[in-house]
């Protein structure tokens, strides 16, 4: 029976090429958008699960206003791990992350090499993370200073081998600092919220501990099983009043918690799992570029939405096709066959279809992984897509697929009365067109919605790249670490600046990019520190040729100058810094930088800089000021010419010229800045091609059922041609209920498209307008897809001459 | 064997009733070779479709050996039908897809049939209508007549006590329909299966040994 089932859904599906054929490339299209998207969300969900203690280690956050700034923090004050230990008994162990410089300088040979995944971490490390040794005993590593532990791929890329233990590892700091290896783990999984390379010794991260006020530890705590984090977290402000408190009225005479909070200031630890980190922690600064819990949510109805399109497509094939199985049905149930046995046969052929769809899916998944790489920004391997919990989801899913969309035509087809359709009498019943005109239009309000969508991630992204950021991106070549040119730096200056192509220069580690270094500190408008009076803001220090290089705009006063003695204590602010002093022109009047202890140094303000996006544009521009301090570990270059990689090849002879051994790192300004904005860029690139792929799928629907319905209208059209009706006519007359349900399916997809991007848009403090013509074009495009899909097939049922249609009766 | 009575269907075409059968009396004995005839829309199709089961009667009673058919439900009825009843048409209905072995062979697969039993009844019944060498062929490549005589074997491969056809003959040229008729002769003669035919022609209706008359869904003549 099985087999003669298997054999008559063969022989069907075979016999019918061309409905197979698009069965089977839509089906299969859906299944390898699925597959891929799967792929991508099951890793992401999976972030730092190998920690044998994942589900007990939380990190500590602080959310901090002060002076009118609001800071999520994902850091802590240095004293505060030890403390919380020591008051609450819950907490089994703690241990810090510091790793505020970001990189280090390691020596290779007798070359320098910039090494950024390096962090200062206490010797309490491993007790709390897992990771498997390969050399030395990791426990115990860090206990001593100048100690660091590797990972495999470091230890070979420097000494070519693992077998390193008790070798020394030579960085710059100071000069030359030894650390002595002590250990040396296997390189950290890529599903981590952090992969460091090199961990040293905390003793030596040069910090002065002891500063309660101060944040920047990444702390994490191992909880003791059994401890709910909830009742801990409600702990926290009972470590304030004991620790915090105490230090604050020291510094900045605040006399209690009361009284700071009334101000509209605010502190407040909480905790986040380790597990949450990468998909639900968005804080400052957090150790790598985490993932988006919103993108896994999107990504999987998309994926989800793609599978019901193509089932959709399925179903609506397959009745279509109904009349053309009818006959088969009806002999089938006089020769004396169940409904059961109907049923079960159709599932077997839609089963079979789904087998090799999955199995093309497959296939395409793992020739488009290289692509689909690029777009999710992940490294997928081609082992990744076999591993046991996929393989049986490729044996499961076909069966789930081939009974979600067979069960519906199997239903159908076999409750056929074998008299009505051996009489054939049958003609489709257009009863049922209702329910496939139901189903093109849920495709299509998909398909547009995805196109309004991928219209506005655009519009979006062109908004950022010309909107007036108040400073000229272009034509900035930035070279870092010039520190390390030492008592060189004028004379590298002046010898870049006698290339030809160079217009300009200035000295500052301070870039309007988010990649850029970064300093805030407390203000205060009056002379001595309260909580009412200070002011949060980022300080930059620049030269004289920082405004002009980056084409600022004053508003008010001047900018530094060298005619001026006094720049040194003067200072400019931007905009908002105006603002939230609550002066328009604040020229003349002073600013007090808080000092630790609370003792305040006067700043005149000699200038407005009007404001300029120092930061993505998802957040309001904040207070910013400039002092005349060149911050000199990178210089930015004003270049002017069309032969840009000479230019490099000569400033980078000058370099190894002035820095033997450093190594030279340079960036062009505009390209940092489209790089703070590539979760957007491929947020788009992925609505693209997923707009792309449902409109395809959705179409290969629609041309399947324009087909049939030519087909069935034969007659019809044979007559009419007879009775003197034009091609034209015709073809309309196919083609107008088509454009009907797209027409319905846009009246249903604008205001879900509008809601959806109206939120995405919400994301940014600086954002384009939701114009009506993104709908109407989505609409449009839409449209003129389903005609040109529907319109081939109309044109050629119009144009077959009406006798050949007619005599086949 | 078959006992019809007061057997009455019609459609309601708004007010009025219309009667595609009017109060059918009729008893069919085993080993009749019956022939329904008369003009075009006199009701023989649909009465040869309420004896085999695949229509019901709006009235009337309807016995089948001692079974009351007019009061089974669908599933006992099909139950029944698939057990005793063989179908031929007149347009064949063999499934394309299927080869002339796997057609002549699906009514066991419905009647849950052993793969060996199968084996050998379908042998049988090819090498009864000297149809072996055409066994892997599909419907598409045969004649008329040869589909026909398919349709004949796969109507007898469960061994039914009744062949109800409709119009056997009717898309296929005199000598191809002579062929079916000393066939169905045969059968009935040899076998003693009781054949129930509906047919337009004299010719063939001489074939049986009874001829009922159907007008306008009341049986006219019944000798």
């Amino acid at each position: 029976m099985l087999t003669n089932h298997w054999k008559i859904a063969y022989r069907s599906l075979v016999k019918n090429k061309f409905f197979t054929t698009l069965n089977i490339v839509g089906l299969a299209a859906g299944l390898t958008c699925f597959l891929l998207i799967m792929l991508y969300v099951t890793n992401e969900l999976r972030y730092d699960q190998y920690h044998e203690n994942a589900d007990r280690i939380y990190r500590i956050n602080s959310d901090i206003v002060m002076g009118g700034t609001e800071l999520n923090l994902a850091v802590a004050s240095d004293p505060m791990g030890e403390l919380l230990k020591k008051d609450y008994p819950e907490i089994e162990e703690y241990t810090r992350i510091y790793n505020s410089s970001g990189a280090k300088m390691i020596k290779k040979g007798s070359a320098f090499l910039n090494e950024t995944n390096v962090a200062h971490v206490d010797s309490t490390y491993f007790d709390v993370f897992s990771a498997k040794a390969v050399a030395g005993d990791l426990k115990n590593a860090l206990d001593e200073p100048n100690t660091v532990v590797l990972s495999r791929s470091m230890a070979e890329k420097y000494f070519g081998t693992t077998d390193v233990i008790g070798k020394n590892l030579e960085t710059n700091e100071n000069g030359s600092t030894l650390y002595k290896i002590t250990g040396v783990m296997e390189d950290v999984p890529k599903q981590s919220h952090y992969r460091p390379d090199f961990l040293f010794a905390m003793e030596n991260c040069g910090y002065k501990f002891g500063q309660i006020l101060s944040h920047n530890f990444q702390t994490y705590l191992l909880l003791k099983k059994g401890t709910n984090p909830a009742s801990l977290e409600a702990k926290f402000p009972g470590y304030i009043m004991r620790h915090v408190l105490p230090a604050a009225q020291q510094e900045m005479q605040i006399k209690s918690i009361e009284e700071f909070e009334q101000s509209g200031n605010k502190l407040q630890y909480s905790l986040t799992a380790l597990t949450d980190i990468h998909l639900h922690s968005n804080r400052f600064p957090e150790l790598a570029i985490n993932g988006n819990i919103q993108y896994v949510y999107i990504f999987s109805a998309v994926a989800l939405f793609i599978l019901l399109i193509a089932c959709i497509n399925f179903m609506n094939l397959a009745t279509a096709r109904s009349a053309n199985r009818a006959r088969e049905v009806g002999i089938r149930k006089v020769l004396g066959s169940g409904k059961g046995a109907l049923v079960k046969q159709f599932l077997t052929e839609s089963t079979l279809l789904a087998y090799v769809s999955i199995g093309i899916a497959l296939l395409s998944a793992v020739l488009l992984l290289p692509l689909f790489n690029e777009l999710s920004g992940k490294q997928f391997i081609l082992q990744d897509l076999f591993t046991s919990g996929l393989i049986s989801i490729y044996l499961l899913l076909p069966l789930l697929v081939g009974l979600l969309a067979g069960t519906y035509p199997a239903f159908f087809l076999s409750s056929f009365h074998p008299l009505q359709v051996l009489k054939s009498k049958f003609s489709t019943g257009s009863s049922k067109a209702g329910l496939r005109s139901t189903l093109v239009v849920v495709q299509f309000v998909t398909s547009i919605i995805l196109i309004v969508g991928t219209i506005i991630i655009y519009r979006q992204l062109n908004y950022i790249q010309t909107r007036n950021l108040g400073f000229n991106k272009d034509q900035v070549l930035v070279i870092n670490n010039t520190y390390t040119l030492g008592t060189q730096k004028q004379g590298f200056r002046n010898e870049v600046m006698k290339l030809s192509g160079v217009t300009g220069s200035t000295y500052s580690g301070f870039m309007p990019v988010a990649e850029s270094a970064r300093n805030d500190r407390t203000f205060s408008t009056q002379a001595a520190m309260t909580s009412s009076s200070g002011l949060n803001m980022q300080i930059w220090g620049i030269d004289e040729n920082y405004i002009p290089l980056l084409g600022m705009e004053m508003k008010y006063g001047r900018n530094f100058s060298k005619e001026f003695g006094t720049d040194s204590a003067a200072i400019i602010i931007n905009e908002t810094t105006a603002a939230l002093m609550g002066l328009d022109n604040p020229v003349g009047k002073k600013l007090y930088a808080g000092n630790n202890g609370g003792a305040t140094d006067p700043y005149t303000i000699i200038g407005v800089v009007k404001n300029f996006h120092f930061q993505s544009m998802k957040q309001q521009i904040g207070p910013v000021a400039f002092w005349l301090n060149p911050a000199d570990w990178s210089i930015a270059f004003k270049v002017n010419t069309g032969q840009i990689k000479p230019l490099i090849t000569r400033i980078e002879g000058v370099w190894n010229k002035m820095a033997p051994g450093m190594p030279f790192e340079y960036s062009f300004l505009d390209e940092s800045f489209s790089r703070m904005y590539d979760a957007e860029q491929r947020v788009g690139q992925l609505a693209l091609s997923f707009a792309i792929l449902t409109i395809l799928i959705a179409c290969l629907g629609l041309f399947g059922l324009a087909a049939f319905m030519a087909e069935q209208r034969n007659k019809e059209i044979g007559v009419r041609k007879v009775l003197g009706a034009s091609v034209q006519q015709i073809v309309s007359l196919l083609t107008r209920d088509f454009l009907k349900l797209v027409g319905i399916a846009s009246i249903i997809a604008f205001p879900l498209a509008w809601y959806a991007m109206n939120k995405w848009l919400e994301n940014f403090a600086f954002k384009t307008s939701l114009g009506w013509w993104v709908f109407l074009l989505a609409g449009c495009i839409a449209a003129l897809i389903a005609l040109v899909t529907v319109g081939g097939q109309a044109i050629k049922a119009a144009i077959t001459n009406p006798i050949k249609s007619l005599r086949s009766e | 064997m078959i006992k019809l009575e007061h057997i009455s269907k019609w459609v309601n075409q708004g007010n009025n009733r219309i009667f595609l059968l009017k109060d059918i009396n009729l008893g069919i004995e085993e080993g009749e070779f019956v022939s329904i005839m008369g003009p075009s829309g006199s009701g023989k199709s649909t009465l040869l479709n309420v004896i085999g089961m695949l229509d019901t009667a709006d009235e009337g009673s309807y016995q089948f050996y001692d079974q009351p058919v007019h009061t089974l439900k669908e599933k006992q009825r099909s139950q029944l039908y698939k057990q005793h009843i063989g179908f031929v048409f007149q347009a064949y209905h063999l499934i394309d897809e299927l080869t002339v072995y796997e057609n002549i062979e699906t009514p066991l697969l419905y009647q849950d049939t052993k793969s060996s039993d199968r084996k050998a009844l379908v042998a049988d019944m090819l090498d009864r209508f000297n149809i072996v060498g055409k066994k892997d062929l599909f419907p598409a490549q045969l004649s008329g007549g040869q589909q026909q005589l398919v349709g004949i074997a796969r109507a007898l491969i469960a061994k039914p006590k009744l062949i109800l056809a409709d119009e056997p003959t009717g898309n296929l040229n005199s000598k191809q329909g002579e062929e079916i008729m000393d066939i169905f002769t045969q059968l009935n003669k040899e076998d003693g299966v009781t054949i129930i035919q509906v047919t337009h022609s004299e010719k063939n209706a001489a074939y049986s040994n009874r001829i009922i008359h159907l007008l306008d869904g009341r049986i006219e003549h019944n000798r």
